[in-house]
């Protein structure tokens, strides 16, 4: 296989241009690492999926039937079950683990530091710049708007076999941050006052090597560790130099809860409106092949997408408005869903092998006269059941499809936050 | 997938394993969630000397010995358990008891549970003493100290380490809820266990009582539920015999809570928030420092700030805002409109709010009718006066950091309290006077009012609330009758926070065991001859104060055949004895310095050390530190070495009879010649010394002569000064100085160096213009140099004692000198201001000053007799020292001062005596007269010339204060009068004091 033609091919601008030479330099240079770990010179199975042109063949064809049969026979929108447990890290402010059936598993770590913030002056001339006129009558909560800087979270991610800086790793967490950062919602919440503010590190660890796109896993991880983080209770005033209660069961849930019991909100007169919560973004995966879409692709699934999205969708939950008269119907009501992100990852099947026709094998054409060896052309050869790795490229409408089936009611979207709501965050 | 997370089934030992989450707040800012696991046990001793079953259980100490084999060791039956088998009984509990105090009763009754007459047998749980860390760390340390005492037998519990005794906090419980529950079911425990050892024992006699103190209601009535038994500390110590004494030492702070909630007027302006203070100090809109009231008004308080070059004034009660003397408090400075010039008036608070209720139920003002009148009055004149009195920058109190609350030594203010009341034993509240006029009067409850009159007391301030105008405290104990030696000077010790109980046995314990015998040793092969000179056929002498047993340094001088003199000042070798970091060095840390009064000595080291072992005695051998110079016959130092040595000092001289002796021509022998060398030297050493600019300071010292132990004293008379005391000066100052040279050159970041700043030219301000406007001499401050010389010229041909006094008053300009640590200043600021020496230090006296311990370790590690100890290596522990020693330093001075005050005011008991007097400072309405006959300076008020009060015309320029009607009088500044010296019960503070009446002012001498 040669990585340079897929550089030269490679027109989604999403894909780090360095990542294949990088890679190759270092292999080049034979470095030691080479004997201490085999994984950290083998790539990973997600970019070069190690299939047979007939097994990929064969995948994609049953991908491409109407309705599509997937090599474990989900539906197209059915995703894997996952175990999922929150605060197993009694160190840090908020943690979450989750396990994929495949063996893929991952750790993340929230962890504040109260820092000051840098230009005091800088950030009161911003404020409001990004504040959306919200229409709130509540002092605070619209200075808060649009004071956060993005420098204020930090996300890291640790894969086994990689270093910190390969693209992997540094690909992942920019499109994880990007996709916390969107509303602005997060870094605003870190927001203490005027001169001082938390700054969250969001460390993420995989704890198996990448089986296949860990970005789903990382971020539903993620979302649960971000939901679990509890801040220390702010006891000083204003914009003073800020003191903490040292009661850690008085600290309080960076993502503010339903109007739970135990949580130790400030009781705040019922005249007021709450005002509508935003809940940390969730990113989901999704292939395309031919004109079919799958979620939550499995490894073989990504060998053969010919488009690979990653979606980042977060939720608004407005407690002001009335829960809805209770229906007869067991219909739910619509979860206010908002697409922040989306971007197109480079499908690994582009690097695989194409499979060769019969007409152009020349272990099966040898023993055929060779004058029709030379007039075969490209044209003649019969491709169907020949494994050819996709150009790349999708249409407008299937995307807009993709999207629309995220954020629907009763889409895709909602039925993983509901999933997701089902773990106990603390 | 298995959890990660550490769960509670399955495991078998989960239970012993627990967490502690809370969140910490680093100095730095940093906010951090610290998790802290716990191992539970079940080998946690309870410590009943009833209970066998713990014993066998309890964990082998670090060197492996059970507390049981312990026991076989020592075969003392019940030496490893602390509670009593034989507790003692109440009505309420005759079977004997043991106490848990909880958090509250021992916040509130800290003062009960030192009591000897009860409270015995205690169990402090781990729970209770974190939660007391946390909320006053002086109680904290007294806790700490009582379970430290064998006779009381305090025993801490470990409850929750303690497998049993552990509880975990439920969701939404809070912190307070959870150790209350906690100490309930240790409580619980406790009983339990001791039926179940007492049974296992087979003991059939009944089981004492565990009993829960608490000032809970709420806790105590879920105690009651549980079956429990709990009782508050006010019905339990009503149960005791000498239940009133008691009560009344039972922290207000609680007690009158629910009362004075109705009361509702809040006279004083609330405190700022913490984080406020902190952001605002940070900021420098806020000031941070500690709050010092005036001698001679108490509504007048003043801050020194970093900030602000002169000090920052508080006025009136409003503004010191419930601050008291000592505390440290944040202050915002007024706006530059309500600065004012400092007071020029005697305020003093007994005088203006003489007949107050103390149990003043109806509505009270912060500031009284009265106090309202002085100080209108003094913003009257401070605004007609022209502006050129500097006004100061004023300011308000908005909070404090840390109260610096201590016992105080007082008396009940006679008239607060009603003797009508026949009852007698009904609690009232009364009014306690302090010692010191800067404490505010404190609000006492007290149920023995009338006992109390007429007697020396101690009492403390539990708190300062808003809606009250004073302080309210509660009594401790008291010191006995007025006036007696044994009261006053207790008092006087309490007040100086001198340490004067004996020496507990830890320390007596690392004497030498030889005691009174110890002795030189004859074999040299000895460990203790190592590195030592022998200096035994020098002919060393020592001259001291008549009497003096603790003798420190002794001297020698003989002629080298170079025509060169060589001297040699030997000091004590205190450190042969007193080895780092053992309880006496750390107790002689403490004490910092042995503090003499008139009758009293309260020693450093033990006796035993000091007049003994240590001190440099006539005609025995010791070891001693020596200091050797080469001398050219100018007193140009040659050479110097530093020794340790073995001298035997031929004489032991007081000043008198060794200035008898050199003047004694016939005296031809070896001493007489080279004290007279001695003598010769130390002149030139000392012109010298003048030449560089040092400074003659030394004021008139009293001497209070005792005829014995026992009686009044006889007589005052004023130190003379002669040759022979700066001839030891001299030497003395020569040995420091140049000790603290080479402990720089070893150890240049941690030598411990005593250093004295020069005073910033605002202090002489004063000073220099009254001499400038009463005599027209001018006083430069540019150097000390020049200090020195323009002191000279303050001389007035009638008056020869005018210079003395404005020496005296020069010298109350200065800093005060202070140890340092090395490594915390630049060169520069090493300087010794007065002695005019680049660098200082003091080596001189170990026997009685902690620092010179300290230089002679440092001194020892510099010439490779011995390696210096760690702590001697740390900048962070040497200036803790440091702290300690400057402030043990100032006290003892100051406890020295009061004692010669009360004896000079014993001695005048009963007579009369006309004397001269000199007019120190004078007020719009009074003046100060220093009497130099006795050394004593008092207040003469305009009130005491005269019945009426002379109408006055004060001329603060010119330091002048005219009265006409009923008396007439000019009181000049710096004037002679003529003062009729009598005693006097002063009625503020109970002390006899002198009492100065005018007889003739300046006008009409």
């Amino acid at each position: 296989m040669c990585h340079r033609r897929v550089v030269e091919s490679n027109q989604n601008p999403d894909f780090p241009n360095q990542y294949l030479p990088q890679r190759e330099q270092r292999q080049h240079r034979g470095d030691e690492r080479a004997n201490s770990s085999p994984a950290a010179t083998m790539p990973p199975p997600l970019t070069h999926p190690l299939f047979s042109p007939p097994e990929l063949s064969y995948t994609h064809t049953s991908l491409l039937l109407q309705p599509p049969i997937r090599p474990d026979a989900r539906t197209p929108t059915q995703f894997r079950p996952i175990i999922a447990e929150t605060n197993i890290l009694p160190g840090t402010n908020g943690s979450a683990r989750i396990c994929f059936p495949d063996g893929n598993e991952a750790v993340v770590g929230v962890k504040a530091e109260v820092e000051r913030s840098a230009g005091v002056i800088g950030s009161l001339l911003r404020k409001g710049g990004r504040g959306e006129g919200g229409g709130g009558d509540d002092n605070e909560e619209e200075g808060r708007k649009g004071v956060g800087e993005n420098a204020w979270v930090e996300l890291t991610i640790e894969i086994p076999g990689l270093r910190d800086d390969d693209a992997l790793p540094v690909f992942l967490a920019a499109m994880l941050n990007e996709a916390l950062l969107a509303s602005g919602d997060l870094v605003d919440r870190l927001w203490i006052n005027q001169r001082w503010h938390w700054k969250l590190y969001i460390d993420i660890l995989l704890l198996s090597p990448p089986l296949s796109y860990p970005i789903p896993l990382l971020s539903l991880t993620t979302h649960l560790a971000l939901l679990s983080a509890r801040l220390p209770r702010l006891i000083s005033e204003a914009d003073e130099d800020p003191l903490f209660d040292n009661d850690w069961e008085a600290s309080i849930h960076l993502y503010p809860r339903h109007n739970k019991s135990s949580e130790p909100t400030p009781s705040k007169p019922t005249a007021t409106k709450p005002k509508p919560r935003e809940q940390p973004p969730v990113t989901l995966l999704v292939t395309v092949v031919g004109e079919n879409i799958f979620f939550d692709p499995s490894l073989e699934e990504i060998a053969v997408a010919d488009l690979l999205l990653a979606v980042s969708i977060s939720e608004t939950i407005d407690d002001s408005e009335p829960p809805p008269e209770p229906k007869p119907t067991t219909t739910k009501p619509p979860r206010n869903i908002r697409l922040l992100s989306l971007r197109t990852i480079d499908p690994p099947a582009r690097l695989t092998p194409p499979g060769v026709p019969d007409a152009l094998n020349t272990a099966v054409t040898q023993a055929e006269t060779p004058k029709n060896k030379a007039a075969t052309t490209d044209a003649d050869v019969d491709y169907s059941g020949v494994w050819v790795p996709p150009k790349g490229g999708s249409k407008r409408k299937l995307i807009g499809r993709i999207i629309q089936m995220v954020i629907e009611h009763g889409g895709v979207g909602e039925e993983v936050l509901e999933g997701l709501e089902g773990v106990d965050v603390g | 997938m298995t959890s990660l997370k550490r769960t509670t089934v399955g495991d078998p030992h989960s239970t012993n394993i627990s967490s502690k989450v809370f969140v910490r707040s680093t100095k730095s800012g940093k906010v951090q969630k610290i998790v802290r696991e716990l191992y539970l046990r079940q080998d946690i001793p309870c410590s009943s000397t009833l209970c066998t079953l713990c014993l066998s259980n309890a964990p082998a100490d670090a060197n492996g010995i059970a507390l049981e084999d312990l026991r076989c060791l020592c075969s003392i039956p019940a030496l490893p358990f602390i509670l009593s088998d034989r507790p003692a009984g109440t009505k309420a509990f005759p079977n004997g008891h043991y106490l848990v105090p909880d958090t509250n009763a021992l916040l509130s009754g800290m003062d009960l549970f030192e009591q000897t007459s009860a409270f015995y047998d205690v169990i402090i749980l781990q729970t209770v003493l974190e939660e007391l860390r946390n909320r006053s760390i002086p109680l904290y340390n007294r806790l700490v100290g009582l379970t430290k005492s064998e006779e009381k037998r305090f025993y801490v519990f470990f409850n929750d380490f303690r497998l049993e005794t552990y509880v975990v906090r439920d969701p939404g419980e809070t912190i307070n809820d959870r150790n209350d529950r906690a100490v309930r079911r240790a409580v619980k425990w406790y009983g339990e266990h001791l039926q179940q050892a007492m049974k296992a024992a087979g003991r059939t006699k009944r089981c004492p009582s565990i009993v829960m103190l608490s000032d809970d209601k709420e806790n105590l009535q879920k105690a009651r539920k549980a079956r429990i038994e709990a009782c508050s500390l006010h019905d339990y110590v009503s149960g005791l015999a000498d239940a009133d004494l008691l009560l009344d030492m039972i922290n207000e702070l609680r007690e009158g809570q629910d009362a004075r909630a109705s009361h509702g007027a809040l006279l004083y302006p609330e405190y700022f928030t913490k984080s406020k203070m902190i952001t605002g100090v940070k900021a420098g809109t806020l000031h941070q420092g500690l709050f010092n009231v005036s001698p001679y008004n108490y509504l007048e308080g003043s801050i020194r700030v970093p900030a602000f070059e002169r000090a920052l004034v508080v006025l009136g009660r409003e503004n010191m805002n419930r601050a008291v003397q000592g505390d440290a408090v944040v202050v915002e400075v007024l706006p530059k409109d309500q600065w004012k010039a400092p007071s020029s008036k005697i305020i003093e608070e007994e005088a203006l709010n003489r007949n107050e209720n103390a149990d003043a139920d109806e509505q009270e003002a912060v500031v009284t009718e009265q106090e309202q009148r002085a100080l209108v009055e003094e913003a009257k004149k401070t605004q007609g006066k022209s502006i050129e009195r500097y006004p100061q920058p004023t300011a308000r109190v908005v909070g404090i950091v840390k109260r610096n609350w201590r016992q105080y030594v007082g008396h009940v203010d006679t008239t607060s309290v009603s003797l009508s009341t026949s009852e007698g034993r009904r609690q009232q509240t009364v009014f306690l006077i302090t010692m010191d006029k800067r404490i505010p009067k404190i609000r006492v409850r007290t149920r023995q009012a009338r006992e109390l009159l007429g007697k020396r007391v101690l009492v403390t301030i539990d708190s300062w609330d808003r809606d009250s105008r004073y302080p309210i405290g509660h009594f401790v104990r008291s010191l006995g009758e007025l006036e007696t030696k044994e009261a006053e000077t207790e008092a006087l010790l309490l007040e100086h926070d001198v340490q004067y109980r004996p020496f507990p046995k830890a320390v007596l314990d690392c004497l030498p065991k030889e005691g009174h015998d110890w002795k030189v040793p004859v074999n040299k092969s000895e460990l203790s001859w190592k590195d030592r000179r022998d200096l035994r056929d020098l002919l060393v002498c020592s001259i001291d104060p008549p009497g003096c047993q603790d003798i420190d340094d002794a001297l020698h001088a003989r002629l080298l055949p170079n025509g060169n003199v060589e001297v040699g000042v030997h000091i004590a070798d205190v450190t042969h004895f007193v080895k780092p970091d053992n309880a006496m060095d750390s107790e002689a840390s403490g004490r910092g310095t042995t503090v003499y009064l008139v009758d009293k000595r309260i020693d450093m080291l033990p006796m035993l050390l000091g007049t003994d072992l240590c001190s440099l005695k006539p005609y025995v051998e010791r070891f001693a530190f020596s200091a050797i110079w080469e001398m050219t016959p100018d007193a140009d130092v040659v050479d110097v070495i530093f020794t340790k040595s073995v001298i035997r000092s031929r004489e032991a001289f007081s000043y008198d009879q060794a200035q008898r002796r050199i003047d004694d021509m016939s005296q031809k022998d070896q001493l007489t010649v080279s004290m007279r060398t001695l003598l010769m030297l130390s002149k030139k050493l000392r012109k010298k010394r003048m030449d560089a600019g040092a400074l003659n300071l030394a004021s008139p010292e009293v001497k209070v002569q005792i005829e014995n132990e026992a009686s009044d004293p006889v007589d005052v008379e004023v130190k003379q000064q002669l040759d022979t005391n700066s001839l030891v000066e001299e030497f003395m100052l020569l040995a420091n100085i140049s000790v603290a040279g080479k402990i720089y050159n070893a150890f240049p970041q941690t030598a411990m160096l005593r250093r004295h700043s020069a005073p910033p030219a605002s202090n002489f301000q004063e000073l220099q213009n009254q001499l400038k406007v009463r005599r027209g001499l001018e006083l430069r401050t540019d150097s000390s140099r020049a200090l020195a010389d323009s002191l000279d010229t303050c001389v007035d041909p009638k008056e020869p004692f005018f210079n003395t006094l404005v020496r005296i008053m020069a010298t109350r300009c200065m800093m005060s000198a202070e140890y340092f640590c090395s490594g915390t200043q630049t060169f520069s600021e090493y300087r010794h201001y007065g002695l005019a020496s680049e660098i200082y230090t003091h080596f001189t006296s170990p026997i009685r000053r902690y620092a010179d311990i300290v230089a002679h370790r440092q001194l020892a590690a510099a010439i490779n007799y011995e390696q210096l100890d760690s702590s001697l290596h740390s900048k962070g522990k040497l200036e803790d020292v440091c702290k300690n020693i400057n402030a043990r330093h100032r006290n003892a001075q100051m406890a020295a001062r009061a004692s010669i005050e009360y004896y000079v005011g014993q001695a005048l008991k009963g007579r009369i005596v006309e004397e001269e007097g000199y007019v120190m400072k004078v007020f719009s309405n009074g003046f100060t007269v220093f009497v130099p006959r006795f050394g004593i300076e008092s207040l003469v008020r305009l009130g005491d010339l005269a019945v009426p009060e002379p109408e006055a015309t004060f001329d603060g320029e010119n330091y002048v204060l005219k009265t006409a009607g009923s008396r007439t009088e000019t009181i000049v500044l710096f004037e002679k009068v003529v003062v009729k010296i009598s005693d006097q019960k002063e009625e503020s503070t109970g002390k006899r004091k002198v009492r100065l009446e005018l007889v003739r002012s300046g006008s009409s001498l």
